[in-house]
Formats: structure tokens, C-alpha cells, sequence
């Protein structure tokens, strides 16, 4: 498939670079900027802190990608080598010749770049404004907002940059950029020490996914001689490529893939992540670096479709579709226990990615095997088509639970302020430890903010997969293609059944998360007080709105068929309403029974009996005489309705071990802080010590000894003359005995 | 008008300081209190012309060299004068690929130095003395004899010795000694090597380029002085160098060096004078020995490994700074070994690339850590934390340069490890996994001393006791140049890293080619 | 004429005393006395070999020792007066400022 797409010329190709070079230079500028002008009143208000300096920067690496997707989307593949980064000499085995090789650095665009780079442009562009109306109506950020600024737009840097490089070295490259980025703005409150060992533990945990990432790569190198992608996907090469050694590179590649898209069992850093300003929750930890382990694992379709390698590579795409099946159900169990809003959401990425990862496990097994292949691009489209949705999705689910949590504060603010001054009654939640981000202290802010609430409902319906809705349409396709592997190759009913199982346990949580937030009444005072009042942050809450809803539009254009093969390019001769047509037909109107029970099946349990419990247990009607907008209302009519018919008493599953194992995160973050503390770091003492008594003790016990033998030569100088006398007539005896003895 | 600009930049600093020694020791202490500051201004301009004068070289202003084409053996501004007439030593310089960056990166080092103690009221004999260095380094680098090579070898040690035992820590005698006896007893072993190795000569020269050929010849069609001999006289001399590179288990001496060292000593040693054993290798045992390297290069590999994977080890269990820094030190310089014993010309010019980029990172790690404490009068990781809010421009700088130091891509260290990487798994194949390991234990214990200097703290931390309740300081504006300096050239060479990479190469390729090893 | 082994035999005995003497005694006084009589024994087998000989080697030998024993008794009686000054002893156990 990689292969056989005819490359096209394109204009916009050459200023790419620049997709990427502008946010660069921007780091620095705003850096010094901000450095120069802190607290300066201009600078707050109109530079919004650097906020107005990154928003064009991104607007116009916004631009210039729209430039360039719309001459490569649907077509073949585009590249633009800028030159040779480092070029070496290469001796070959026989120790006879040298030969010159090179890393090279240039630009590279297919059907996969096109769907990151569009994802990754427009939420760096969108969450940009957002960040705007965030940070800087927050108190706590006393003039640090310009250090948030330069690292965004570093960070967007390194995503548009890991998605348009040429070779898997410059992936590797921006993608180490991003993690730094990303380890910078988890420590962004540095003072707090939980932020502080988030981004530790954030570092720490992708460093060890990139360590074999690394490994890969030069695996890779050494089989194909260049990490290019123009070079590597080429079939005649591949043909040439020991199956075994191959799959063994792309597996230590996969592992940094796990590790920097949180899959099991390299999954801890996520959720501590959220220490970060929920911008870079958004933006970061949600809708575009995690995403980047996908991309990698996307990048290595080539290699499965390869006729070389039929049926050589299925070992590794088995392991990748079972561990995104571990990591799809593992993560939404815990999601079901979490109070805090930001980590449900961290829980319900992991678990979205791992959908991802079967989607492309499944994808992959089908390029794979002969006599499959012409599914291996459905269920790849579809993959890719739930990291868009999901990407857009969950970054307006953290915009949306970002202006909650934002609204919170102000609102805890306003009040404890008042009662600083006012002797009103004092609520318990009134102390300096309110959580704004515990669920528990929310409920009912759907009639006081209806944008957010709206928001964050179409984006849990297309998390969820409701009909018709975002993300209903890739994870169709996923699951659909999953039990399709299954049917052919029965270790595949492993993920198969996990996906099936999370796309319950989606609709529960997702249900269970809007309900406690936005319906019932209000639990705390705090929550009865809130408004939605900060500019800036509606607009990119509703633009994501439209698309997350317009996603049957998408689906109508082919992109679960996302491919470079041209049969099913988008705008396809089907044309819209065609292409609609059959969409529908083949999702709701299956001719095989076998997928048309799946698909209501997995509508069943996804949008009735998911939502259903979750309204049995968490629903409720708002406050007496309040009205949410008429698109809501009926949900929250029907989940009070649900709860006071079908409400029971869940304490019991509650307060049983599963649930505090949950609640403990399955002890993985216990344990792995156990390993590092008393293994790790204990055998780094003892080797510290061992070091300092043995090995340099060695060297010391010389020394204190020869010290000591001169000593106890130095007692023979007494001081006293006849002493000497006596030594040197002794010495003249010596000598004339060794004459005597020697002639 | 011809110039020999490679002597000059040897002599001059040399010369220079010893006036200025000489000046300044004639004084009395209140008159000598007045000649702190020219003294100091003038080393400044020394070191700076010195600086100004390899870049012009580089950039073929002075001389018009194609430094990408110089092949193994060949020599640019190569000048010879008779010395010691009978004995055959001469008073030879002359670079190439290998000793060219280091001798940049002497230069470039030296203001740096000079710059970031600016204001450490070293005294008026403290900046000569580091004059004194630079050319005693410089002359090794340029040095084509044998003899002088050596006389410059034994040099650099003084003015060190003194900087340790005059500007040192607590334990300043202590550390001085050991630095002493550690390099000197390795360098006599080297030296007996290089005796013997003369002695047992065909012909007896003491020029390194003629022992080149000489030994090549011989070792075209057979083995150069007999196999035997040879490996003895590789050990001697890899001993020498193994020592002040340091490898594991003679590395003890760096961390008690470095810790009782004053920074700018520090900066030096860890910058360039560790070089000194990785280039000698590449200039003595490796160019004249090749079949001994071959024999030995799977030792050469594990004892590489040792130092790399052991030195993080022990990183991860040090509380204090600079100790960390200094045993990252060895770790990263058992990364040459590794590169040598890959024998590839990627694995070969990875080293070199090493030499380079940890001569420049590393500086400005001491100098950090000579910062912090300078600033907070503690060394303990954990005394002082919330850098970041008190001190945003040293928590930067050291963010930087841990980030740097642990191969954060587009930084100088990545582009080495990089190549080491690639070049290793071909020679060695699964023993990546534990430079691999290294990669994540170096990225445990900078993160770990990160998190508690850096980060944590705010507002209701105190500042450590050691300040005595004076305010938190931030790093003052000459240690902020030369930060940013550093800085600069990491990106630069992280970015650009053919600059030097490219003239690198072309000698390990040529010297394998001369050489006739290398390959699977 | 007397037979030159019995010259070597006083020149044994001269030489012993003045060993015994400079071995044992504390007064620096007396072992610089001690030290001249070994000096002297050495003269006197000096001459005597000379004599018997028939060469005048041993004479200028001689003279060359008797000049120095001169010079060093100088020297070491400024030693000792100088040592007097000092510590107003010149017992030789008193005196093991070399030790230090």
C-alpha cells in the first residue's frame, strides 16, 4: 500500500518547514520577551503575557498546514529532502570498503501526516485561544504566563515537527522535544511538589518506552541502512529484510510507543500528568502527544503491507491490538472510581488510545495476512479516523472541564472573599483545601453553564460512540475489525472482547462524569455560585462542538476508508451523498449478520445499558425553578427519571476490595514507586558505597600501607650522630662483603 | 610574513602567565590586592585572542585549510624545529581532524572560564595559572613529538595541582595529592611505554608522523615489533590514558578532584583535561598499535561499559552535586571507550564527537554546580529547593544542562549518543541494552536532583541554613554570559553538528583505512 | 728495618680505638678525637705501604688526609662550640636534631 501511491508535486511543500520553524522561533522570542517585561502592565493586557505573541504564530502554522493538506489530502505521498543532517563513513562487514552514510532531514507527507497534522495545527491553534482566556484570569500564575507561551509553542514546534519529518530519527528527535516540553509544563507550578513529581514520573516513565525506542531505531538502521521513510518502505528493500530482525526492531519501536501514549504497562505517568494547567492536559496529555505513539505505530503500516513479509509480522500485531485491549478495559475500570473530573478524563484518553492501538493491532494483522488486505484499509481508516474524533473530542472535553474547574475557582474565590468580610453562614467546603476538580463538590452547573455543559455533552457522546456522533463511526469500525481478525485468527478474541467490554464500560463512565457534573443539584455552595464569565474560552468549546457533530459529514466523505489509495480517496467519485449512503448501509444495514448483530449490539451496550446505569446510580433533576437549554433538558429529565425508578444501592460494590484496588489505580503506581525506592535506589546506595570503601578503598589501603612501611623506616633515623656512624660503617661492611662475595 | 601560530598559541599563555606570576609575586600583599583586576583583564584578553585566532584558523581566515579533506596522518600548519639535537627531539606542531576541535575547544573553554569565576576573588595568581592550563593543553593537542608531547602531558598538571590546593574545598590537600599521584603514576607507566616502545625501534624518531608510517609499514605484512610486544606496550600506554580519562576502576580520583576543585578548575578538568586520555588513545596506542586494538577491543568494550553503566549507578546514590556530576563524568567518558571498541569509523568519530560535546557540556554543569555553591554555600542536592522561583536564571541554566547532559535531541550530546548507538549494535549487537539502561538510569538521577533543587519550595520553604538568613541570591551577569555562551555552542553543535563532525570523520575514516581494521 | 706487618698491626689497633671511642663515647670532643685517631691509622698504612713500596702515592695521601682531618676538625669544633651556644651541652645523646 505504502509503496505503490505515486508521489505528487506540490508547491506548498517547500515553506513547510516553516510549519514548524515558526513556533521555534517563537519559543525563544517570547521567552525574552516575557523576561523583559514581566509585570509590565502592557504586556498583561495586551500581550495577554505572550498569549497575542503564540496565537498568530500558530493561526499561521494553522494556514500554512491547511495549504499543504489541501493539495496531498486523498492523493499519494509528497517528500522534500532539505539536506543531509550528518553524513558518516560505514565500514562494511568484510573490513574492505567504506562506504558514506546519511541522516538526512526533510519533510514527508501521506494520508497519515495529513490526519495528524490537521489534528495537530487546528488544537494547537484552538487550545492557544483558549489558554488565552485560561492562565490569564488566573490568580496563581503571578507573571510565570510567558514560561507557559514559549513552551506551547516549543511544544507545538515539536508536534508539527515529529508529524511532517521524513525519517523515523526526526520523529525521534521532535518527539524527545515534545517530551521535554511536556515535562516542563507538568512542572509548570513548580512550587507544588506533587506537580514536581508528576513531571519526574511523566519524564521518567516515556524515557524508558524511548530507550527501546531508540534501540529500534537503530535495529532498524542497521537492516535497512537509513531511517527515511522514502528508503525503508520501499518493498524491494524490505524483500531484502530478515522478517525476524524486523519484527524485533518494530516491537522495541512499539514499546516507546506504549510509553508515550500511556498503554499498559508504561500507563502511570497520565493521570499524574494532570498537575499541568489544563490547557497542556488538553493539548498535550489528551489530543496530540499521545497521540504520537499511534503515529509511530500508524508509520510502520508499510511494513505489514509489504508482500515480503506476509504473515511474518502477525506475532507483533497481535501484542499490539492485546495490550491496547488490556489498557482499553484496565483504564476504564478505574475511570469508573475516580472523583477527580481531570483524571477521568486522563483514564478515559488511556483507555480511547488503547481502542486506537486494537484498531491498528487489527489493521495491521489484516495487511498482514494474505488474502486480507483489502480489509487492512478500512479498519486503518477507521483507527485513524478515532484518533481525529477523539482527539477533538477529548481536547473539548478538557477545554470544557478546564472552564469548570476554571469557573470553580473563581467562584470559591469570590466566595471566600466575601465571607472574609460578611459574617454569613461558613460552609464546610469553605477552606483553603477545596478541590475544584472534585466532582463531589459539582453537580447541577448545567443550567449555569450552558457552553461548557454542552460541550462536554457532545463530547462524551462521541467518546461514548452514541449513534450518529463523532466517534460512533471509527469505533464501529475498530470493533467491527477486531472481531473480524477474531473470526480468522482465534487469539484475537482476547482484544476483541475488550473492546467490546470497554465500549460499555465508556458509556458508563463518560454518563457517570456529566451526570455528577452538570445534573442534579448542587453539592456544594461553591457549585451554586458559578458562572460562565471568562472570555476567550467559548469559542474554541463551540467550534469543537460543530466539528465532533458534523463527524457524520466526515464519515459521509470516506474517512473511515482514510488511505492514499485512491479507490477510496476523499470526495471519492461517490461524491457526499453517496458516500453518506453507504456509510449508512454498511454500518446500520450490514448484508453479513455477523457484523449487523455486532453493530447494535455495541450500540446497545454503549448508548443504553452504559448511560443507563450510570443514570440509575448518578441522575438527578437540577435545582428547583432551573432550566438547562432545551437540548439538555430531556437527558436530565430522563437520568432523574431513570434514578428514581431504577436507582439501587451500590455501596456494597462500593466499598468491596475491587473498588479500593481501583481506587489504588490496580497498585501500579505503588509498586513501581516501591521498585524505584528500595530496589533502585537501594542498590544505588550500596554501589555508592561500594565505590567509595571498596574501589577507592583499594586504592587507599595501598596507600595508608606504604605510608605506614615508611614509618617504621623512618625509626631508624634516631637523631643520635653515633647511630649514623654506626650505619655507615655497617654500610661499608655491606658493601665490602658484596665485593668480596662478587670478585 | 609566516607565522607559526600553533607554537604561538602555545607559548604565549604560557609566557604570559609566568610574567604575570612573576609581576604579581614581586608585590606585597596590599599592592598585589590592586593588580587583581588588570591581571585578571588581562588573562581575559589572552585567552579571547587565543579564542579569536582558532576560530579565524577554522574559518580559513588565517592559513586557507580544507579541514573536511585533512586524512589520517597528514598535518596542517605543521612546523618543526630542532630542540634537543642529539637525541633526535624536535619542537614539532601541527593539527588534524582529531586534535583541531579540541584545540578549539581549549580556546573556547579558557574566557569561558575566565568569564564565569570573574567574580570570585580568586586573587592575581589564580588567572595565570589558568592561562598557564590552556597552553599546557593546547601544547599537548598540537604536539607531533614525543617528547614534547609528553613535557606538555606532565605540565598540565601543575598549574591543576595548584588551583586544587590553593582555591580548593575542605580537603583541598587531600584531593590534590591523589589527583597528583593517580595521573603521575599513570603517566610514568605511559612514559616507560613510550621508552621502551623507542628503544625497541628500527629506526629511532621521536616524531609521532614518522612512527606512524614506520609502524604501518611494518604492520602492512606482519605485526609491528611482534604481537607480544605490542600488546604490552598497548597496555602501557592505554593504562596511562585509561586512568586520566578516567575509566572504571581507576576513576576515585575524579569525583574528590572535582568536588574540592574551585569551579573554574573544574570547568577545565572535566572540559578538556579528561580529552587528554581520549585523545592520546587515538594518537599513540590506537594509530601506532592497530592489531593490539583488535586483540584487545573486546576488553577495551567491557571496561567502557563498566565505567558507563557503573558511574550512573553511582550517580543515582550521590547526595551531593557536584560528586553526581563528576561520576556522570565517567559515565559519559566510558562512552569513547565504547566507540573506540566498536570499530567502526561511526563508533570512532561518535567518540570524538563525545570528547567535543562533553567539553562543552560538562563546564557548564560544574559551573552550576560552582554556582550553587557559590550562591547557597552548600553542595547537598536538597539543601536549597524552589531554584526556580529564587534563582530563575541558575535553575534555567541547570535545567539546561542536566537536559543536555542526559542527550535531549538537538542538543551536542544526542548527535554522539546517537551515533555510538547505531555503530554499537552493529559490533556487539544485544549488549545496547545496557547503554540503553544507562539512558534511563542518567535521565532517573538528573531528573531526581532536578525535582529537588529546581522544583518544590515556593513560598513556604525556607532557604537553607547555610545562608544564614541573607536573601536567596540569583547567579550574577558574568556567570550569566558564560552560561549563555555555553548554552549557545551546546544548541549550535546540537543543531550543526557537522561543523566539527564532518573533519572528524574524515579522520576516522582515513585512519581505518591506514590502519586496515575495523569491520564486523 | 721494622716489618711492615706489625705497622699494619698498630695501624689495626689505632683504627679500633678510634672506632670503639667514636661508637661510645658522648663527648662530641672526644669522638672527633676518635674519628682523628681512625684518620691517622690510615695515614700511618699509608706511609708504611708507601715506604715499602717505594712510592710516593701514599705520602701525597697523607698529606691530602692530614689536610682535611685539619679542615674538619675546624669545622667541627665551629660545630660544636655553635652547638655549645646553643644548647650548653655537647653530649651527643642530648643532641638528635636530625630526627626531626
Amino acid at each position: 500500500m505504502g509503496g505503490t501511491s505515486e508521489t505528487i508535486s506540490s508547491t506548498f511543500i517547500e515553506y513547510a518547514i516553516f510549519i514548524v520553524l515558526l513556533p521555534m522561533l517563537a519559543f525563544p522570542i517570547i521567552l525574552f520577551l516575557g523576561h523583559i517585561f514581566n509585570g509590565n502592565q502592557t504586556w498583561v493586557k495586551s500581550a495577554k503575557e505572550g498569549g497575542l505573541i503564540a496565537l498568530p504564530i500558530m493561526v499561521a502554522s494553522f494556514v500554512l498546514s491547511m495549504l499543504l493538506i489541501s493539495e496531498f489530502i486523498g492523493k499519494g505521498t509528497g517528500a522534500h529532502h532539505i539536506g543531509d543532517w550528518l553524513s558518516f563513513g560505514w565500514m562494511s562487514a568484510d573490513g574492505m570498503t567504506i562506504n558514506e552514510k546519511v541522516f538526512g532531514v526533510g519533510i514527508y507527507i501521506d494520508h497519515v501526516t495529513v490526519m495528524l497534522l490537521f489534528v495537530a495545527s487546528f488544537l494547537c491553534m484552538l487550545i492557544n485561544i483558549f489558554s488565552i482566556g485560561y492562565m490569564n484570569t488566573d490568580p496563581v500564575n503571578d507573571n510565570r504566563n510567558h514560561r507557559f507561551y514559549a513552551e506551547f509553542v516549543l511544544f507545538c514546534s515539536g508536534m508539527l515537527g515529529m508529524v511532517l519529518a521524513d525519517s523515523f530519527l526526526w520523529l525521534f528527535i521532535f518527539w524527545e522535544l515534545m517530551g521535554l516540553c511536556s515535562y516542563l509544563l507538568i512542572g509548570f507550578y513548580y512550587e507544588k511538589p506533587s506537580a514536581a513529581y508528576a513531571a519526574k514520573k511523566a519524564f521518567l516513565t516515556t524515557r524508558v518506552g524511548d530507550v527501546f525506542l531508540v534501540i529500534g531505531l537503530v535495529m532498524l538502521w542497521n537492516l535497512f541502512d537509513s531511517l527515511d521513510y522514502a528508503v525503508v518502505f520501499n518493498e524491494d528493500l524490505i524483500a531484502q529484510v530478515d522478517p525476524g530482525q524486523l519484527q524485533l526492531a518494530l516491537g522495541m519501536m512499539f514499546i516507546g510507543a506504549v510509553g508515550k501514549s500511556a498503554q499498559f504497562p508504561l500507563h502511570v505517568w497520565l493521570p499524574d500528568a494532570m498537575e499541568g494547567p489544563t490547557p497542556v492536559s488538553a493539548l498535550i496529555h489528551a489530543a496530540t502527544m499521545v497521540n504520537a505513539g499511534l503515529y509511530l505505530v500508524a508509520r510502520m503500516f508499510p511494513f505489514f503491507g509489504a508482500p515480503s513479509m506476509a504473515g511474518e509480522l502477525v506475532d507483533l500485531a497481535f501484542i499490539i491490538a492485546a495490550i491496547g485491549g488490556i489498557t482499553a478495559v484496565m483504564a476504564a475500570a478505574i475511570a469508573f472510581v475516580q472523583d477527580d473530573l481531570k483524571k477521568v478524563l486522563a483514564y478515559s484518553t488511556m483507555s480511547q488510545l488503547a481502542y486506537i492501538f486494537t484498531g491498528l493491532g487489527a489493521a495491521l494483522w489484516l495487511a498482514n495476512t494474505p488474502g486480507m488486505e483489502k480489509y487492512a484499509i478500512v479498519a486503518f481508516g477507521a483507527a485513524l479516523f478515532h484518533l481525529f474524533n477523539h482527539a477533538m473530542a477529548k481536547g473539548m472535553l478538557f477545554m470544557a472541564s478546564g472552564s469548570v474547574i476554571h469557573e470553580m475557582h473563581h467562584a470559591h474565590h469570590d466566595l471566600h472573599h466575601h465571607d472574609d468580610h460578611g459574617d454569613d453562614h461558613h460552609d464546610d467546603h469553605h477552606d483553603d483545601h477545596f478541590d475544584a476538580q472534585s466532582m463531589e463538590n459539582m453537580g447541577g452547573l448545567a443550567s449555569k453553564m450552558p457552553i461548557t455543559a454542552t460541550a462536554m455533552l457532545v463530547g462524551s457522546a462521541s467518546i461514548m460512540g452514541l449513534p450518529l456522533i463523532g466517534g460512533f463511526w471509527s469505533k464501529e469500525g475498530i470493533i467491527a475489525n477486531a472481531w473480524r481478525v477474531a473470526r480468522e485468527e482465534p487469539l484475537f478474541l482476547f482484544p476483541a472482547f475488550c473492546v467490546l467490554l470497554g465500549a460499555a464500560m465508556t458509556g458508563f463512565y463518560m454518563s457517570r462524569m456529566w451526570l455528577k457534573t452538570f445534573a442534579g443539584k448542587p453539592k456544594t455552595e461553591v457549585a451554586a455560585n458559578v458562572h460562565e464569565n471568562t472570555p476567550w474560552i467559548p469559542i474554541p468549546l463551540v467550534t469543537l462542538t460543530f466539528v465532533s457533530l458534523s463527524s457524520v459529514i466526515l464519515a459521509g466523505m470516506m474517512f473511515t476508508h482514510w488511505s492514499s489509495d485512491s479507490s477510496y480517496a476523499f470526495f471519492s467519485e461517490k461524491g457526499l451523498i453517496d458516500g453518506l449512503i453507504y456509510e449508512f448501509e454498511h454500518i446500520f444495514l450490514n448484508s453479513d449478520a455477523f457484523f449487523f448483530v455486532l453493530t447494535y449490539f455495541v450500540i446497545f451496550i454503549g448508548a443504553i445499558v452504559g448511560p443507563g446505569l450510570a443514570m440509575a446510580l448518578y441522575g438527578g433533576s437540577l435545582k428547583d425553578g432551573e432550566k438547562s437549554k432545551p437540548w439538555m433538558q430531556p437527558i436530565i429529565n430522563l437520568s432523574s427519571r431513570v434514578n428514581a425508578k431504577r436507582g439501587f444501592d451500590n455501596s456494597a460494590w462500593a466499598n468491596s476490595g475491587l473498588s479500593d484496588a481501583l481506587k489504588e489505580r490496580l497498585y501500579f503506581d505503588k509498586w513501581y514507586d516501591a521498585a524505584m525506592l528500595k530496589l533502585v535506589a537501594g542498590f544505588a546506595n550500596i554501589s555508592a558505597a561500594f565505590d567509595k570503601n571498596v574501589v577507592d578503598g583499594t586504592i587507599k589501603t595501598i596507600e595508608s600501607t606504604s605510608q605506614k612501611l615508611s614509618t617504621q623506616v623512618r625509626r631508624l633515623t634516631t637523631g643520635s650522630a653515633r647511630d649514623y656512624i654506626m650505619m655507615a660503617a655497617l654500610g661499608v661492611l655491606v658493601i665490602y662483603l658484596m665485593l668480596e662475595v662478587m670478585i | 610574513m609566516n607565522i607559526d601560530y600553533l607554537s604561538l598559541m602555545v607559548i604565549l599563555p604560557i609566557l604570559a602567565s609566568i610574567f604575570l606570576l612573576i609581576l604579581t609575586s614581586r608585590l606585597n600583599p596590599a599592592a598585589r590586592a590592586k593588580f587583581d583586576a588588570p591581571v585578571r583583564m588581562a588573562s581575559l584578553i589572552i585567552s579571547l585572542a587565543m579564542f579569536v585566532l582558532a576560530t579565524l584558523m577554522f574559518l580559513g581566515q588565517i592559513g586557507d585549510v580544507g579541514w573536511n579533506d585533512i586524512a589520517f596522518n597528514n598535518f596542517e600548519f605543521q612546523e618543526s624545529y630542532v630542540w634537543i639535537e642529539q637525541l633526535g627531539i624536535t619542537w614539532t606542531v601541527g593539527v588534524d581532524g582529531l586534535s583541531f576541535p579540541m584545540v578549539w575547544l581549549t580556546t573556547l573553554l579558557m574566557p569561558i572560564t575566565i568569564i564565569a569565576t570573574w567574580n570570585e576573588k580568586a586573587g592575581a595568581t589564580y588567572f595565570p595559572l589558568m592561562l598557564m592550563l590552556g597552553g599546557a593543553l593546547i601544547g599537548v593537542f598540537v604536539a607531533l613529538d614525543m617528547f614534547m608531547f609528553y613535557v606538555f602531558w606532565e605540565l598540565t598538571l601543575i598549574p591543576m595541582f595548584f588551583m586544587i590546593l590553593k582555591w580548593g574545598g575542605k580537603d583541598r590537600k587531600y584531593a590534590a595529592q591523589k589527583f597528583f599521584i593517580y595521573t603521575f603514576t599513570a603517566s610514568v607507566i605511559m612514559l616507560l611505554g613510550l621508552l621502551t616502545m623507542y628503544f625497541l625501534m628500527d629506526t629511532q624518531t621521536f616524531s609521532m608522523q614518522e612512527m606512524v608510517v614506520q609502524a604501518s609499514g611494518a604492520n602492512g605484512n606482519g605485526v609491528w615489533l611482534g604481537l607480544e610486544v605490542q600488546k604490552v606496550l598497548f597496555i602501557m600506554l592505554m593504562l596511562g590514558f585509561l586512568v586520566k580519562l578516567p575509566a572504571a576502576p581507576f576513576h576515585t580520583w575524579l569525583p574528590d578532584a572535582h568536588v574540592q576543585a574551585p569551579t573554574g578548575g573544574s570547568m577545565m578538568l572535566a572540559g578538556v583535561m579528561l580529552k587528554m586520555g581520549a585523545y592520546g588513545m587515538f594518537r599513540l596506542p590506537i594509530s601506532l598499535f592497530p592489531h593490539a586494538l583488535e586483540e584487545f577491543r573486546f576488553i577495551i568494550m567491557i571496561i567502557g561499559l563498566i565505567s558507563l553503566v557503573w558511574g550512573a549507578i553511582v550517580c543515582l546514590g550521590q547526595t551531593n552535586l557536584k560528586k553526581m556530576v563528576a561520576y556522570s563524568s565517567v559515565s559519559h567518558m566510558g562512552v569513547i571507550l565504547l566507540g573506540i571498541a566498536s570499530m567502526q569509523p561511526l563508533g570512532w568519530a561518535a567518540a570524538l564527537f563525545m570528547m567535543f560535546a562533553h567539553g562543552i557540556i560538562s563546564p557548564m554543569l560544574f559551573a552550576v554546580c560552582g554556582a550553587f555553591k557559590h550562591h547557597y554555600h552548600s553542595m547537598e542536592i536538597g539543601a536549597m529547593r524552589g531554584m526556580a522561583k529564587h534563582s530563575p536564571w541558575l535553575a534555567t541554566s541547570m535545567m539546561f544542562g542536566w537536559m543536555a547532559s542526559l542527550g535531549l535531541p538537538l542538543l551536542a550530546g544526542f548527535v554522539a549518543e546517537l551515533m555510538l548507538m547505531v555503530a554499537y549494535w552493529y559490533a556487539y549487537g544485544w549488549w545496547i541494552l545496557l547503554p540503553g539502561l544507562v539512558l534511563a538510569i542518567t535521565a532517573a538521577y538528573y531528573l531526581w536532583s532536578m525535582q529537588r533543587t529546581i522544583f518544590e519550595g515556593g513560598e513556604a520553604t525556607q532557604p537553607p541554613e547555610s545562608l544564614h538568613g541573607e536573601p536567596v541570591p540569583d547567579i550574577d551577569n558574568s556567570e550569566k554570559i558564560a552560561m549563555l555562551l555555553l548554552a549557545a555552542f551546546t544548541i549550535l553543535f546540537g543543531i550543526m553538528p557537522w561543523i566539527f563532525l564532518d573533519m572528524m570523520d574524515m579522520w576516522t575514516r582515513s585512519a581505518m583505512a591506514f590502519l586496515g581494521v575495523g569491520g564486523a | 728495618m721494622i716489618d711492615p706487618a706489625w705497622v699494619s698491626v698498630l695501624s689495626a689497633i689505632l683504627f679500633i680505638i678510634g672506632v670503639w671511642g667514636a661508637f661510645t663515647r658522648k663527648n662530641a670532643i672526644i669522638v672527633l678525637m676518635c674519628l682523628e685517631l681512625i684518620l691517622n691509622a690510615a695515614n700511618l698504612q699509608f706511609v708504611a705501604a708507601a715506604i715499602q713500596h717505594g712510592d710516593a702515592t701514599g705520602w701525597v695521601y697523607a698529606i691530602f688526609a692530614i689536610a682535611i682531618a685539619a679542615s674538619e676538625v675546624a669545622i667541627g669544633l665551629a660545630i660544636f662550640l655553635a652547638m655549645y651556644g646553643q644548647h650548653e651541652t655537647i653530649s651527643l645523646d642530648d643532641v638528635n636534631l636530625l630526627k626531626h
